[in-house]
């Protein structure tokens, strides 16, 4: 019986069915499927085929934020009914992303906002372009966690520089973790503009949160912790 | 009669067009479109990565109709507004008729004339260097002037500075604008400096908004005879950027040189339908954008390259669609992920341009060297082979190109998720002399042979 809840809510989220995927966990919830159990089973292991599958070419875009969207409505679902100290495998906290000024290239971010969101976290995405100073101020305003930044140009880069000074100016800093990515971003980069950490992609991003969350460190990071780089000296 | 929409009625769309949010338009419009009419041609799983150009001109003309018709399904959506700019098939067609087929650009000896052409047409297809990788702003000139001194590259592009006096570069901020007007000055210069002022241009490849774009067509700027670059968003989307720089070019007199990939793996789906996109947004362009030259590029969104055989192949079947049944200026670009002083990149460059060019673009620019994604990784010499490249493919049969990029791809796709990144200008290029050093001369040398070995008609050094 069980199993056959887990198996709806499977589907749904596999089909990007948002309102299906939250409906289906509230079923499994009143069940008596432990939330523990619908995280870890009910919407982690749809989310790890669906990002195997966009890997290999078996499915595109579309369908992976879809899906992010589906199992980011069962977690928002569960979570709360997560008791004090039940270790999900997922996020806890709050993720203000962004792509920064100038740039409109928004698909990576997405994909990464779509992960993010899967894993547990609340996510705030910001859109594209957009300004240090609103970063920051939703950043405060949200006592985010973490904040994620993204772009694809490398003449967008500096902008990733004011971010964190401008963290730091406001006293932001030490209560907030700076992730980076994008096509032009390196570790070296993460390492100049002091950055908390590096991915290459969305897999990497949720890795990062976690390792971040798990392993006690506090920001800002001495040298940034880097995942999956391409490239560690550039 | 002549119907293609003015700006001004682009503009009046951008504001009373179908509202459609821009998440519903992205993962939900494209992708269903795209599916129906690749099912209604017979157009899925049409790829054989076996054979990494398309020889079937059938299917190119297939998906050219499949494509004309998603251009007049979707047009294009208006980011800031999220209203659909719809077009008539009047208007498309008369857009499409009034486009220039042929363009003279630059002048005096350096002049070039960029024409329309046909899959393996003998006339050359025209080469631009390079695209925008960062340059430190003290090797900027040299690297530019490096470029101008390669004969063989029909027009000057990049790449971008990443400061100017010493002042870092931000899109949308004074430093932009600052950076444009310097950069159209200095690329003026340059050119006559290196011995070919009537060099034809491409402004501004470091516009990433508007305001980079203020410095074409005006007082020692950019010529309004350069090409002006217009990128948008894909897929099929436009923004205030790009209508800006639309704007300001047409009020320049200028030539719109408009372009956005189509993405494999995107929204759009498998490679198959990102060549719909690609040959819709192409279309699009001409009534949208007021194109003078359109793009036709395509990437795949797992490496941000199109040299794998996906990518080979949906470049393939785009050009030849666009350029069998149109007499639009088509561009194309190969996007490579090696870098410099490797020979992975060369053989890169070799299979993306040749495969371009033989297929009926009629402008290629790049290269994208180390995926375009590190500062000062790039050097002329690079530049020159693409030129080389791209105007001895052009009249190569497509079924030996075919054979080529079977040849030449084991060398590299096994790396291409993880690729070589190279060296930087400054340790495989003598900044001062324009040369590469004699062991970066050695590999071009090597690479080049063995093209001209398998039949690529190139000049020998």
């Amino acid at each position: 019986m069980s199993a056959d809840y887990l198996e709806l809510l499977k589907a749904a989220i596999l089909e990007g069915e948002e309102d299906d995927a939250g409906q289906a966990a509230r079923d499994a919830l009143e069940a008596g499927i432990a939330p523990i159990i619908l995280i870890n089973e009910g919407i982690q292991k749809p989310l790890e085929k669906i990002g195997r599958d966009f890997e290999n070419g078996e499915c595109f875009l579309p369908e992976l934020i879809l899906v992010g969207d589906a199992a980011g409505a069962a977690t928002a679902v569960i979570m709360p009914k997560l008791s004090a100290g039940e270790q999900a495998d997922g996020l806890h906290g709050t993720a203000v992303i962004g792509v920064v000024s100038g740039d409109l290239h928004d698909i990576g971010k997405n994909i990464v906002s779509a992960f993010l969101a899967a894993q547990g976290l609340k996510v705030i995405d910001l859109g594209c372009d957009v300004s240090p100073k609103r970063f920051v101020d939703t950043v405060v305003e949200q006592e985010a966690t973490f904040v994620v930044i993204s772009t694809l140009l490398t003449t967008s880069r500096p902008f990733y520089r004011q971010i964190v000074d401008t963290l730091k100016a406001r006293g932001q800093r030490e209560k907030t973790f700076v992730l980076v990515g994008g096509g032009p971003v390196t570790p070296a980069w993460a390492r100049e503009v002091g950055a908390d950490a590096y991915g290459r992609d969305a897999k990497d991003a949720v890795a990062c949160c976690r390792e971040l969350l798990t392993s006690g460190v506090k920001a800002p990071l001495a040298e940034p912790l880097v995942i999956n780089a391409l490239h560690t000296k550039v | 009669m002549h119907q293609k929409p003015d700006i001004i009625e682009i503009l009046r769309r951008t504001n009373s067009g179908e509202y459609c949010a821009v998440k519903e338009w992205d993962v939900k419009r494209i992708p269903r479109a795209v599916r129906a009419l690749l099912k209604k041609y017979g157009l899925e799983k049409v790829l054989n990565p076996a054979e990494p150009v398309n020889l079937d001109m059938e299917l190119a003309d297939t998906f050219f109709k499949a494509g004309f018709e998603l251009a007049l399904e979707m047009g294009m959506l208006c980011e800031p507004t999220e209203r659909i700019v719809k077009i008539s098939e009047d208007e498309l067609r008369s857009a499409l008729k009034h486009a220039p087929s042929q363009l003279e650009l630059g002048f005096g000896k350096d002049k070039r004339v960029m024409k329309s052409r046909t899959p393996s047409d003998p006339y050359p297809m025209m080469f631009g260097a390079s695209l925008g990788i960062t340059i430190s702003e003290d090797v900027w000139p040299y690297y530019i002037e490096g470029i101008v001194r390669q004969q063989e590259v029909d027009l000057l592009e990049g790449g971008s500075m990443v400061s100017v006096f010493g002042l870092d570069v931000m899109p949308g901020t004074p430093s932009e604008t600052l950076l444009g007007y310097v950069q159209g000055r200095r690329h003026r210069e340059l050119r006559k400096q290196g011995g070919r002022e009537g060099m034809p241009g491409i402004g501004n490849i470091s516009a990433v908004t508007e305001f980079g774009q203020f410095c074409y067509g005006t007082k020692g700027g950019f010529y309004n005879t350069d090409l002006s670059l217009i990128l948008f968003p894909s897929e099929l989307k436009v923004n205030n950027q790009t209508l800006h720089k639309v704007v300001h070019t047409l009020a320049m007199d200028g030539l719109v040189f408009a372009g956005s990939p189509a993405m494999i793996g995107g929204m759009p789906g498998p490679a198959e339908g990102a060549v719909l996109s690609c040959i819709a947004c192409a279309l699009l362009q001409y009534a949208v954008l007021q194109a003078s030259v359109g793009g036709g590029e395509i990437y795949d969104i797992r490496y941000l390259a199109n040299v794998n055989r996906e990518g080979l192949w949906a470049l393939s079947a785009t050009h030849q669609a666009l350029s069998r049944n149109t007499h639009i200026l088509t561009h194309g670009i190969a996007n490579e992920v090696s870098g410099p002083g490797t020979e992975a990149f060369l053989y890169e460059i070799l299979v993306g341009v040749a495969v371009i060019a033989a297929s009926g673009a009629s402008f290629s620019t790049g290269p994208r060297a180390a995926g375009g994604k590190l500062q000062d990784y790039i050097t002329p010499l690079e530049c020159r082979f693409c030129a080389e490249v791209g105007h001895a493919a052009s009249g190569m049969d497509l079924a030996k190109v075919n054979e080529l990029a079977k040849h030449f791809l084991p060398k590299y796709e096994a790396k291409i998720k993880d690729p070589d990144i190279g060296k930087p200008i400054q340790e495989v290029w003598d900044l001062r002399n324009f040369k590469p050093t004699p062991e970066y001369h050695a590999i071009y040398q090597r690479v080049k042979q063995e093209a001209i070995d398998f039949g690529v008609p190139m000049d020998p050094f």
